[in-house]
């Protein structure tokens, strides 16, 4: 699976790299960065709970 | 016993992340959601933050805001029904209609409704010209009608001083209402303490919300609009009263059930009442550091979910729940994050100035030994403002300067 980010939507809140940190994370100016798009296995549960956190759903998972 | 069959009761973010923990901890049993509401879950902070805000024609954004993406834990979806009652003997849900759903574990996350001013279903009762008497922001529906009869510019006044009822106000100003806050204390001063109440009220009123005291309010109808009768003897009038007094747990289901301690859900660490049912989200109360609360919010509800999914399956060997508070909230120009307990008492102990007059990132040492951390228009990722709640300014440099 693909981990896809809506950009206008995200609020910078980081709630996704707080369940997620291997995958993802906010630079320095609270952007966020994908790190692992493409993910599987063990990191597909965490990259489902980093979109689920999400309160303004700017993350999806997309096949890959 | 072996679990075969979950039944989760509630479909908000806690029943949903109830559902995709459950199969995260390898439960591939039958699985099923109930769902007062006819829609897949989706994001209730969205609802005043964004659905209001588009309003004033930033195009449709505001009204897909709240859409969460599909759930993927298979679960059978009942939506659209309510449930009347549970018998824990006999290990039955029942629902509206006579069916019963049978379980060997269960999730109550059946959420919590709008406290409203009108006392009884009679009065809420639309007038001859279908107008409600009293809205309220709770649900996708609600935010709907309150969208529609903002668009036409109405008077409004809002009761409540609270962050729903903020950002109410907030959103009915920016569409080009003319706005009377009804409130006992200054806004937010309750949820948030007297300084950051002070920052938001400041700008509420620079931006032309009219708030008012004068203590309990109760609805009066009359002829054209709605009258707002407070105890002072003040009356308020407006074409449109929307209440945001706080929520009330949906237990009535529960009566009979035996689980209630003093009218309440109460769980333990790891979300359970009994070793086969948890409870998790706005309708538990919950141990946290500062005793046995109810945290509708939320990160709170996705929290309490996880933990009360594996809780369910692995008993005491399952993780408890270590709540962290996270809230935020935005409105009149300005955007509040804070972790930590709140309200904080008094000025924070340290303050960063970010890029304008309005950014700043603020911590205050509690008496009990913890940190809160704010940032206020500053854009900082939750896990550093964590740091800095947690262990001070030193998480984010070496040396920060120290302003009191």
């Amino acid at each position: 699976m693909r981990i896809e980010l809506d950009r206008p939507r995200c609020e910078g809140h980081g709630l996704c790299e707080e369940a997620a940190p291997k995958l993802m994370h906010l630079d320095d100016d609270g952007e966020l960065i994908i790190d692992v798009p493409e993910v599987d296995g063990a990191d597909l549960d965490a990259a489902k709970a980093a979109v689920r956190v999400c309160p303004v759903a700017a993350l999806r998972l997309a096949a890959a | 016993m072996t679990m075969r069959r979950i039944v989760v009761v509630g479909n908000g973010i806690a029943g949903l992340t109830a559902c995709d923990s459950l199969r995260s901890a390898g439960f591939d049993g039958e699985l099923t959601v109930v769902g007062a509401e006819r829609h897949h879950p989706y994001s209730r902070p969205a609802l005043s933050k964004a659905l209001l805000h588009g309003v004033d024609g930033h195009g449709d954004e505001g009204l897909q805001a709240h859409q969460l993406p599909e759930p993927t834990h298979e679960a059978t979806e009942l939506l659209g029904v309510s449930v009347s009652g549970l018998d824990i003997d006999a290990r039955v849900v029942r629902l509206d209609g006579g069916d019963e759903l049978p379980y060997d574990g269960l999730v109550i996350a059946s959420g919590s409704r709008a406290k409203r001013l009108a006392p009884t279903e009679g009065a809420r009762e639309p007038r001859d010209d279908g107008s409600a008497r009293e809205l309220t922001l709770r649900t996708i529906e609600d935010a709907i009608t309150l969208r529609q009869r903002v668009a036409g510019r109405p008077s409004v006044i809002v009761v409540g001083g609270g962050p729903l009822g903020m950002e109410v106000a907030s959103g009915c100003l920016q569409a080009g209402c003319d706005v009377t806050l009804v409130s006992d204390a200054q806004p937010l001063s309750r949820q948030l303490g007297g300084h950051l109440s002070g920052i938001f009220t400041t700008a509420a009123v620079r931006r032309g919300l009219r708030v008012v005291g004068g203590g309990k309010a109760r609805l009066i109808d009359s002829g054209a609009g709605t009258r707002v009768a407070l105890a002072d003897g003040t009356q308020l009038e407006a074409d449109l009263v929307v209440t945001a007094i706080g929520d009330e747990p949906n237990i009535g289901w529960l009566a009979g059930s035996n689980l209630l301690v003093d009218g309440s859900l109460r769980v333990d660490t790891r979300g359970r009442l009994r070793p086969e049912i948890v409870a998790a989200g706005d309708v538990a109360f919950f141990p946290t550091s500062r005793g046995v609360q109810r945290v509708p919010l939320w990160t709170s509800a996705i929290d309490q979910a996880k933990v009360a999914a594996v809780g369910l399956l692995h008993g005491d060997a399952a993780p408890e729940l270590d709540f962290q508070p996270y809230f935020w909230t935005e409105g009149f120009g300005l955007s509040l994050k804070s972790v930590g307990f709140t309200p904080v008492a008094g000025a924070p102990d340290y303050c960063e100035q970010g890029k304008d007059p309005e950014s700043m990132l603020l911590r205050w040492e509690n008496r009990d030994g913890s940190g809160t951390a704010a940032a206020v228009n500053y854009r900082i990722p939750i896990p550093k403002l964590r740091r800095l709640a947690g262990i001070g300014p030193g998480a984010l440099r070496p040396a920060a300067p120290v302003n009191a």
